[in-house]
């Protein structure tokens, strides 16, 4: 059996009191493609992180070819022929594509670097890239997919002995999706170590040799993938039946129309007919940058937006007739918006959980006094909504991401939202709050509230919405009922496959 | 292979031109309405006297761009190049002479711009209060040392960078090329990376407080140098005079681009923006405007260069 | 909830501001007892007297610096009413009230177009009060050139000189201005939410924050201030000249900072401001008394500072 080229032995990380990781061992072989597989929150990130010597361990040992390593750097990972490809880029928009390749490594001559070998360098690994921009484009001109290209190519360019791979394809075309794909190949038959995380179970089933589940920072599996199948990864990753995440389906959608709008558009998203009733989970899919989150910014008013008619009701009364110009117009009526990215736009990280629940309704009605008692009473009541536990005095920097995500929801009840648009609302989120949080979101809908629910979970949408609107390109490629709303029908409908319409009822 | 690398070069340089190209149009407008008014600009020894008057300002420019395209800022411009007028009217005295003297200054420099370095890069201290209270401190140095204008340069010393020599425009050759030295080492290079994504820089394996702190030393010897070049132009040191550089420092490197986010400004856009400046303020002068005509231009001008791009955004974000 | 718990929780947010009133607690008790004349109470009156100048340049300077921004035009702001409030003062105006009306209302009046640049255009507020300083500076010189411009205002005189059971009226009006500000930044819900927008705009925009109206408030009030200290100042110096507000910039940023106040923003309090400010004229007083000449208090100040830097807040972002 050979030597693991890079090794993690009993590894333990903690986030201001928060463990992420318990003694997590993961072993990364020559010729090996492995697949790390786990749910949003799971812990991988920060795995990756103390694989590639971003971050170092708490407790336990990071080996390279055998030799436990203290405290490995960034730079030292590289000089060991780590590579790392992540989901948040690492390039520098103002420099050129081939600055950006070569960063941290510069073939140099002299003091200065040599432009020469750069330009041959690049040139080899643009080849195996397909890479057909002008070296000298300055990266922030290019689209998200052909920087997670030159991300890519960054990490080649160190002739890594180990690569490891976030989700690379989450941002491709499908061209670019084959080009990765065998490019990996060939490295694994280079003896390159290879460790690939992805969503996409199909993509690991065909591809990968090994894989290593995480679930709530423990390794849970850790085997080669012959013999396994779809159900058995998911079974593997969640431990339970995945139909037991989801609380039973119920429809609660009503005829009572809250918001619709005709040619609606904002940013990238255009011509969007959209109805929504009260009662209804409502679910927005498609991959990611297909406008979908426009067309929610626009709805909220965070964006600017347009449409030939827009109406929002109350109490059966048109209550707006035009886009909302901002923020504070959409709060009046009742529409809350949550955002994806609840560290950087829905939490304030340094205050206390009390006054992140409280910044909503002092937002909306700024005209008063502060009340210690009245205060406590609102916290109190919207902290047992949702299950949040423990001095509310901390600071939100120091919950853990699935109870942040419950404080960023809740926070916007104290308003009594008649409309709820969540972007992504499970995302990075342990397993037991997904629950409560798709418990709470059943119950809103029994209220009579409607909630737009945009996910890149294709179960949430399958399981929990009574309609799915996919976005393909920034338009509507489909909204489907929740009988034709299966997770082949949504992807197709986000990848632009045009399906030839089935029996109703007919599985597709 | 070697004609690869050069063409790469520069078409990287081409590239980094755009954006720039409203400043050097406008600068490009002022220069040719300041040879009409005053055809006199143009002989030789005028323009070197020009060059003298933009030379101080240009230098400091450049130290507050390398400054802020790392991310952070640089309030003690002004104190830094009186105490470097201070020094160096006080240390060319002595047995080493002139040689002494730019001992003295690289000393000062490089030890000051090493510790707010570590204070920035390593302390993680916000730089604008760092360099508020080093402006405290350098001025404090400064008064201290000299409590009026004094000191001793040698006169021919003067002559050569002040004189009738045409040096300031060779020192502004030189300061151009060293920088575009600078932006083809890693080091320099790393300097844009870092303001654009430090995280990103770090994860590359670029060490990111290295190249804060030598950003911050350049520009503190930079200034060093400055005070150098201003005592030489008035025969001595004062304690005081750099104090309405700070401002220009600043306006130039905004005009040039530089957002407070780091890596977005040319060095060659804060020259610009710099030379734009000095030429208004002679041609003011020129036109016979009150010289405070020229803070309010300046004023206006560091609103409308920010503000244009920020309403043009909105107004398409409109449609 | 009982007192003992009360006062832990007040210790706590507001333990940065307290160093700096430990510190000048330190001070005042040395100085008094090694400086004879020190401790007497005129010396330490005169002393918060002139600390109201600052005080009050810092209510704006830590409303700005909390909700993320900063104010670079109040030394300007000073200056401008400094010189207006003579040029305006005429003899139809009995109490000179309707001049001091006058003058605040210009002081607002440039805050109030600092407050649209950086909230409604989206300035930065470096830049946007850099600006208007730069632009002010230069309308002054062509105003008032280089003369001293003397002032005779009933109201101002009063202001200077008169006293209530042996407290200045001038320190009375720092400590009204200053419970109105503490009472807002603390009490009231709008107040709260400078801090929200000093801690993360983007979460304070989508969660409904009016930050333009907000913003703009903050340089009003900034501007405001800085008007008011400007007539304590012209009321305690008899004339106004170009110039007159230049040292209160960098003392009204050191103050706040010294109140331990994170210049980043989100977070700190104007107690801290107040003993900012009395430190630093405590300070000025004893290097004057000690004969050490401006050179030293200019380097102990920027010293200070820096000690002060642990407490003030660390950029945590790589």
């Amino acid at each position: 059996m050979h030597q693991p080229i890079l090794e993690a032995r009993s590894v333990s990380k903690a986030f201001f009191g928060n463990p992420v990781l318990h003694e997590v061992s993961i072993e990364l072989v020559a010729g090996r493609i492995h697949a790390l597989l786990g749910e949003n929150g799971a812990g991988k990130s920060t795995l990756i992180n103390l694989l590639s010597g971003t971050l170092r361990p708490d407790g336990g040992q990071i080996l390279v070819d055998g030799r436990p390593i203290a405290s490995l750097t960034p730079q030292e990972a590289h000089q060991l022929g780590i590579a790392v490809v992540q989901q948040e880029l690492s390039l520098a928009p103002h420099l050129s594509i081939a600055e950006n390749i070569g960063l941290g490594a510069y073939p140099r001559r002299g003091g200065v670097v040599d432009y020469g070998r750069l330009a041959a360098a690049v040139a080899e690994i643009g080849k195996e890239l397909d890479l057909v921009e002008s070296p000298d484009t300055p990266v922030g001109r290019l689209p998200l997919g052909r920087r997670q290209i030159v991300e890519i190519a960054k990490a080649l360019s160190i002739k890594p002995r180990v690569l490891i791979l976030d989700e690379p394809t989450s941002s491709l075309s499908a061209p670019d999706v084959a080009i990765l794909m065998k490019l990996v190949r060939r490295l694994r038959d280079r003896a390159v170590a290879i460790l690939y995380i992805s969503h996409r179970l199909n993509e690991i089933l065909d591809f990968c040799d090994h894989v290593t589940v995480l679930k709530d920072g423990s390794v849970t599996a850790d085997r080669p993938l012959a013999g396994l199948d779809p159900d058995g990864l998911i079974r593997l990753m969640v431990g339970r039946d995945p139909r037991n995440l989801f609380p039973p389906y119920v429809s609660r959608a009503s005829g009572d129309l809250v918001v619709e709008t005709k040619g609606f558009r904002a940013g990238g998203a255009v011509d969007v007919d959209f109805e929504l009733y009260r009662g209804e989970i409502f679910g927005i899919g498609g991959l990611v940058g297909h406008g979908q989150e426009d067309f929610m910014m626009g709805l909220y008013g965070a964006i600017r937006a347009e449409a030939e008619q827009f109406r929002v009701f109350a109490n059966g009364a048109a209550v707006r007739s035009a886009p909302f110009a901002k923020v504070a117009d959409a709060n009046a009526v009742g529409v809350a918006y949550v955002p994806a990215d609840r560290r950087k736009e829905g939490l304030l990280l340094p205050h206390s959980i009390d006054f992140n629940l409280l910044l909503p309704l002092f937002a909306s009605h700024s005209a008063e006094r502060r009340k210690g008692a009245q205060e406590t009473a609102i916290t109190e009541r919207l902290a047992q909504r949702l299950n949040i536990r423990g001095d509310r005095r901390r600071q939100a920097q120091a919950l853990s991401g699935g109870n942040q995500q419950k404080v960023a929801l809740s926070k916007w009840l104290a308003l009594e939202p008649s409309v709820l648009l969540l972007n992504d609302p499970t995302r990075g989120v342990d397993v037991e709050t997904k629950r409560e949080i798709y418990l709470a979101l059943r119950a809103m809908a029994a209220e009579g509230k409607a909630v737009v629910l945009l996910s890149s979970d294709t179960p949430e949408l399958v399981h929990l919405c009574d309609r799915v609107m996919v976005f393909n390109k920034g338009r509507v490629a489909a909204t489907l009922s929740h009988a034709e709303a299966s997770e082949e029908a949504i992807v197709a409908a986000a990848m632009g496959v045009r399906k030839a319409p089935t029996l109703q009822g007919e599985a597709v | 292979m070697l004609g690869q690398g050069t063409r790469l070069y520069w078409a990287i340089q081409w590239r980094r031109n755009e954006g720039l190209g409203a400043l050097f149009l406008v600068l490009a407008v002022f220069a040719v309405i300041y040879a009409i008014l005053f055809p006199g600009i143009l002989a030789v020894g005028a323009m070197a006297k020009f060059v003298q008057g933009w030379f101080p300002t240009a230098m400091v420019a450049a130290a507050e761009t390398m400054v802020m395209l790392t991310g952070g800022i640089d309030l003690s411009v002004g104190p830094m190049v009186s105490l470097g007028s201070v020094v160096g009217a006080s240390t060319m005295q002595g047995p080493l002479g002139i040689f002494g003297g730019v001992l003295a200054l690289l000393a000062l420099g490089t030890s000051v711009g090493a510790i707010v370095g570590a204070f920035v890069a390593i302390g993680r201290y916000p730089a604008i209060i760092v360099t508020l209270a080093l402006s405290f401190v350098l001025r404090g140095v400064a008064l201290l040392i000299m409590r009026r204008p004094g000191g001793f340069v040698p006169p021919s010393l003067s002559e050569f960078l002040a004189g009738s020599h045409p040096t300031a425009a060779v020192l502004v050759v030189l300061l151009v090329l060293l920088w575009k030295f600078y932006q083809a080492t890693p080091l320099g290079i790393g300097l844009i990376a870092v303001g654009d994504n430090a995280e990103g820089a770090y994860r590359s394996g670029v060490s990111v407080t290295t190249v804060r702190i030598s950003a911050y030393i350049i520009s503190a010897n930079l200034q060093a140098f400055t005070g150098l070049y201003v005592a030489a132009q008035t025969g001595s040191g004062d304690p005081l005079i750099g104090e309405p550089l700070t401002l220009s420092a600043i306006a130039a490197a905004v005009l040039g681009g530089v957002g407070f986010l780091g890596g977005q400004g040319a060095m060659r856009g804060a020259l610009a923006g710099s030379l734009l400046m000095s030429i208004l303020i002679n041609v003011m002068f020129f036109m016979g405007l009150p010289l405070v005509a020229q803070y309010v231009v300046q004023g206006l001008i560091i609103v409308a260069t920010v503000a244009l791009p920020l309403i043009r955004a909105s107004l398409r974000r409109a449609s | 909830m009982n007192a003992v718990l009360r006062l832990q929780r007040f210790a706590a947010t507001y333990s940065r501001s307290l160093v700096a009133y430990a510190i000048v607690a330190i001070l005042w008790i040395a100085a008094s007892l090694l400086i004879a004349g020190f401790g007497a109470y005129a010396h330490l009156r005169y002393i918060v007297e002139l600390a109201a100048v600052i005080g009050l340049v810092g209510i704006g300077q830590t409303i700005a610096v909390i909700g993320g921004g900063i104010d670079l035009s109040v030394s300007a702001v000073i200056t401008v009413t400094a010189i207006i409030l003579p040029l305006v003062t005429f003899d139809a105006d009995a109490t000179g009230l309707g001049a001091i009306a006058l003058a605040l209302l210009v002081a607002a009046g440039i805050g109030a177009v600092n407050g649209l640049g950086i909230g409604y255009l989206g300035l930065p507020p470096l830049i946007m009060t850099l600006a208007m300083a730069t632009i002010l500076q230069g309308l002054l010189i062509l105003i008032a050139g280089g003369s001293a411009i003397s002032v005779t205002n009933p109201s101002l005189d009063w202001l200077g000189s008169t006293h209530f059971l042996t407290i200045s009226v001038s320190i009375m009006l720092w400590a009204i201005v200053a419970a109105v500000c503490l009472f807002w930044l603390h009490g009231t819900r709008s107040g709260s939410l400078i801090f929200a927008i000093g801690a993360n705009p983007v979460v304070s925009r989508l969660s409904g924050v009016p930050i333009r109206r907000l913003t703009l408030a903050t340089y009003v009030i900034s501007g405001f201030c800085a008007g008011l200290a400007g007539l304590l100042l012209l009321s305690m110096n008899g004339q106004g000249y170009v110039g007159i507000g230049d040292p209160y910039l960098l003392s009204s940023i050191a103050a706040v900072v010294l109140g331990g106040t994170s210049i980043l923003g989100g977070q700190g309090s104007y107690l801290g401001t107040i003993a900012g400010a009395v430190l630093l004229v405590t300070m000025t007083a004893l290097i004057t008394v000690v004969n050490a000449s401006e050179g030293w208090r200019s380097v102990i100040l920027g010293c200070l500072i820096l000690a002060m830097l642990p407490l003030s807040g660390r950029d945590q972002s790589r």
